[in-house]
């Protein structure tokens, strides 16, 4: 990533890096189910997620900052999932939207569903409903943006280095 | 064709082992097994039935009854449809494949075979379709034991009746 995950950047420079960072989150849309009609939704003219900064949409998984995985992911489709995220760029965020990619939601006894996306890639932000609204996305993507505006890089590698979650 | 004439065709072709019934408009035929593949053929090249568009295949755990597999058949010359089913033990639930006459059987078949472990004999590619390759066993067979079920039995009814509400 360059020097800012290694050294201790002063707080004004850090501010104004995260700053910058959490303004421009080229979003890669992970639509699995209904819960990509919110997501779509949400990049829409009504609510419109580019005037928080979130860039609809990456061209692909190499030029993205942001995954949304929104939809019911299952132990099919899981193996892509890891593949995609890998092949995202570092610093990455991912925001799980929905019931099934928190937690399986509604197939919690299915035989094909994996329980929940943060079992194969790490997710920074829970957006929970079934589907969530367009307004519930756009929280959690506010809630993504203070993380970043108060994290250290730094510190994140290091705790990624250490094998711990993000 | 109403569906008693279509019934009819099938019992003038083969016979007494063919078992008819009519509901919702539609008439179901079940045929032995060894004679599946060329019901599907004599439904559909036969004059006046004409069921050219094959729509779906599906099988059903009948329980002590062993399988059933049921295709539905449309004729888009006539507008009429027809159920074509035929049943397999539960020790060998073997059914001849009718890719042979509908090569859109082939995914059905395939689907048919994990979910059930219905053997379609003959087919040219019988492996897994929507599952992933370490799966083991037969997911909608009555007896598949879900393992989030055992850890959590299911909360409410599981059968019509069952939770004492009309």
């Amino acid at each position: 990533m360059g020097l800012s995950d290694q050294l201790d950047v002063p707080q004004p420079i850090k501010f104004v890096l995260n700053w910058g960072r959490k303004y421009s989150l080229w979003v890669f849309n992970f639509g699995l189910a209904c819960c990509a009609i919110e997501f779509i939704a949400t990049s829409m003219a009504e609510h419109d997620f580019m005037r928080l900064g979130v860039i609809p949409f990456a061209h692909g998984p190499r030029q993205a900052d942001l995954m949304v995985v929104s939809g019911t992911l299952t132990d099919k489709m899981a193996p892509a999932v890891k593949r995609l995220y890998e092949q995202m760029p570092e610093p990455k965020y991912v925001i799980s939207m929905g019931s099934c990619a928190n937690c399986g939601g509604p197939y919690w006894d299915s035989y094909s569903v994996t329980k929940g996306v943060d079992q194969i890639i790490p997710v920074d932000v829970y957006v929970p409903g079934c589907p969530p609204r367009p307004e519930a996305l756009l929280q959690g993507i506010i809630t993504l943006q203070t993380k970043i505006q108060n994290e250290s890089l730094k510190e994140k590698y290091q705790r990624e280095t250490a094998g711990a979650p993000a | 064709m109403t569906p008693e004439e279509i019934a009819q065709r099938f019992v003038a072709q083969f016979g007494d082992g063919v078992e008819t019934d009519l509901s919702y408009d539609m008439a179901t035929v079940t045929v032995p097994r060894e004679r599946y593949a060329d019901a599907a053929e004599f439904a559909k090249v036969t004059r006046g039935l004409d069921l050219t568009f094959f729509d779906m295949m599906a099988g059903v755990d009948e329980a002590e009854a062993g399988f059933s597999v049921v295709m539905h058949l449309y004729s888009p010359i006539h507008n009429h449809h027809v159920l074509l089913r035929t049943t397999a033990p539960r020790e060998n639930p073997t059914v001849p494949t009718c890719t042979g006459v509908f090569r859109g059987a082939n995914w059905h078949e395939r689907e048919t075979w994990e979910m059930f472990g219905i053997v379609f004999d003959g087919h040219p590619n019988l492996v897994k379709l929507l599952l992933n390759d370490e799966f083991e066993g037969h997911p909608l067979r009555k007896e598949f034991q879900l393992a989030s079920r055992v850890v959590k039995p299911w909360p409410g009814a599981k059968e019509p009746g069952e939770g004492g509400h009309e």
